[in-house]
């Protein structure tokens, strides 16, 4: 077993749509370690993504190795990707992505269902993942009930219910005021405290300023990749 | 809120597919237990002997295409024939009827009195003929209802005295209310003695050959098939009919009859149905139109769904649940408005719709079914989504 969490070797992912072949990504190789605190910098076009899609296992490389805590997700079908995403890896999103019809409890439950968790017991889990994240009185509120920040912890949670190796957040403050920002940040940070690996995918340096290591793309290469803080 | 009132009105479609399904199949059930009503309304065990009569499957060309059937053979069924009950043989033709002012053509019908038990249709006022008038040509007459109506009017035509082809006839009696069978209205004749009708009306003898246009045979319980046999041996022995050659007359039992009125009314049920099957299935074609419009506005739903882990399999069962959710509540709804329209079809229409448990079991299964078969290829649809696309999307 590898001692990195995440492992990239020389991954490209091309697209064939257009008449000429378009190279997202150009031989891009990366290791992250668990509980790792990472940012992923870049433009938009640069790749990251590209880059992200893989991570999260929503796609698979053109060329290259993508081991995933040892496992190698190249050669996975569709429905093993989705059992590995559902299993090992949480996505937060800008536009926080909930159902809207759906109450927060059952929004936090879904990733149970799909995993084929007994009624019960995916209740009491998503429950106490609303609650950790300080919803305990919201659980029965539709996303439209709740405010910006409520709604992004909301999304927290069902990424997190299912205990994730690697959560992957795309600009997660996007959407919301700086207050709140710093709020949902430093729960991330919380979050690497307790042994889960965050990435977090965005423009603004601010934001990727609360990582521990800053990852720079740009034409679908690692242009830099600093450690800015300190690893434990 | 416009989505529920689509998918309400989509499922609107499935409720009166549903409904008339239910209703027309009522409907030919109720005409099919009609039919079997009248054809046991004509006796028991009854056998019809006619001329032969050209016909092809079960559509005569008219009896007395060919007269065949002599009143001598009528008596020697009865006396040959060990299976055969009772018989009545008929001659019958459209005459001009007379009372006073009124005119009116209607069927003279010749018979014995054995008619009244073998047909079990009984005057209501006044008396059949016995079997002494039979035997002494008595010029006596019982009244159909109709035609007594036509004639009399409100007044009372016992003992009066009617013109049939002028020649004078006495009204013993008025028959009951009959009405109308898919051949004849019953009500729409008049019984007279068959000598009678020989001699006085037909102008046919002994010497020149007692003809009947139809015997009507009643076999003993259970033995019809028998009778038919004896009836059929005794008259082409009778005929001087041998082995290759085709019979001079026809039997047609009470069971032939009830086949063919089955027949019919099965040929209905099936077009009734069938116009009522291609609503459903526009009806499922807006389920799938429904569908495939909802699958692309969540396509972002779709691709949020399986960012967190849904497989194929659990894409394509949601939306296939969807869909049939949908066909089997307005198929439920369908069923009961099914259920209500027969009933009051059957109380203000004075048609009787009668709704049976299979073709409730068969709209169950049939909506159950609409919604798995024109469901499956937008679920598919959405399965099939790639989910960096779906999420992309607005």
């Amino acid at each position: 077993m590898s001692e990195f969490l995440v492992e990239l070797k020389d991954v490209w992912r091309t697209y064939n749509q257009g008449v000429e072949p378009v190279h997202a990504l150009q031989g891009v190789s990366l290791k992250i370690k668990e509980s790792e605190y990472v940012a992923i910098m870049g433009t938009s076009g640069s790749g990251k993504s590209t880059l992200m899609n893989l991570l999260g296992c929503l796609d698979r490389p053109s060329q290259g190795q993508y081991l995933l805590d040892g496992t190698d997700i190249s050669t996975r079908s569709e429905d093993e990707l989705a059992e590995i995403r559902n299993k090992s890896v949480g996505f937060v999103f800008q536009q926080f992505n909930l159902l809207p019809s759906m109450s927060a409890l059952d929004n936090v439950m879904l990733p149970l269902v799909y995993a084929g968790m007994g009624k019960e017991q995916r209740t009491m889990r998503a429950e106490q993942a609303l609650k950790d994240l300080g919803l305990g009185n919201r659980i029965h509120h539709k996303p439209s009930e709740l405010s910006g920040g409520q709604q992004q912890r909301v999304a927290i949670a069902r990424s997190i219910v299912n205990r994730p190796r690697i959560l992957l957040a795309d600009e997660p403050t996007g959407a919301l005021d700086s207050h709140t920002a710093k709020e949902i940040m430093s729960l991330f940070t919380k979050l690497t405290e307790e042994g889960i690996t965050v990435i977090l995918v965005t423009h603004d340096p601010e934001t990727a300023a609360c990582a521990r290591r800053i990852v720079k793309v740009r034409d679908g290469r690692i242009l830099e990749d600093l450690i800015i803080g300190k690893v434990q | 809120m416009s989505n529920r009132l689509r998918s309400l009105l989509t499922v609107l479609g499935i409720v009166i597919g549903i409904a008339s399904v239910i209703t027309l199949l009522g409907i030919g059930k109720g005409a099919q237990l009609e039919a079997e009503k009248q054809v046991q309304s004509l006796g028991t065990n009854l056998i019809f002997i006619r001329p032969g009569s050209q016909s092809s499957s079960s559509i005569s060309f008219g009896q007395g295409t060919i007269q065949t059937l002599t009143y001598e053979d009528a008596l020697a069924v009865k006396k040959n024939c060990p299976a055969v009950l009772n018989i009545a043989p008929q001659y019958s033709s459209q005459l001009q009827v007379q009372y006073g002012e009124k005119n009116t053509l209607t069927t003279i019908n010749a018979t014995e009195p054995s008619y009244t038990t073998i047909r079990n249709f009984n005057p209501a006022q006044g008396r059949f003929f016995n079997d002494s008038e039979s035997r002494e040509e008595a010029r006596v007459c019982v009244l159909g209802d109709t035609v007594a109506a036509d004639l009399f009017g409100f007044s009372d035509p016992l003992k009066k005295k009617i013109l049939i082809r002028g020649e004078l006839f006495d009204v013993i009696g008025v028959m009951e209310h009959k009405g109308a069978n898919s051949a004849v209205d019953m009500d729409d004749q008049i019984f007279i003695p068959l000598s009678t009708g020989y001699s006085a009306l037909f102008g046919l003898s002994q010497v020149t050959g007692r003809t009947v246009k139809s015997i009507l045979v009643e076999a003993k319980p259970q033995e019809d098939d028998l009778a038919q046999f004896q009836i059929t041996n005794l008259l082409r022995f009778r005929h001087h009919i041998t082995a290759p050659g085709e019979d001079d007359f026809t039997l047609r039992t009470q069971s032939d009859i009830m086949q063919a009125a089955q027949s019919i009314t099965g040929v209905f049920s099936l077009l009734l149905g069938t116009t009522a099957g291609i609503s459903l299935v526009v009806g499922g074609i807006g389920i799938m139109n429904i569908m495939l419009v909802s699958v692309t506005e969540r396509t972002r739903e779709i691709g949020v769904r399986k960012a967190i882990g849904a497989k194929y399999s659990q894409i394509l069962s949601q939306f296939v649940i969807e869909a049939t959710v949908m066909s089997l509540s307005g198929g439920i709804v369908g069923i009961i408005l099914g259920i209500v329209c027969s009933n009051a079809l059957s109380s203000f229409a004075n048609w009787k719709a009668v709704v049976s448990l299979d073709s409730i079991f068969l709209s169950f299964f049939v909506s159950l079914g609409i919604g798995l078969f024109f469901g499956i290829y937008p679920a598919r649809t959405a399965a099939k989504l790639d989910p960096i696309v779906a999420l992309r999307s607005d």
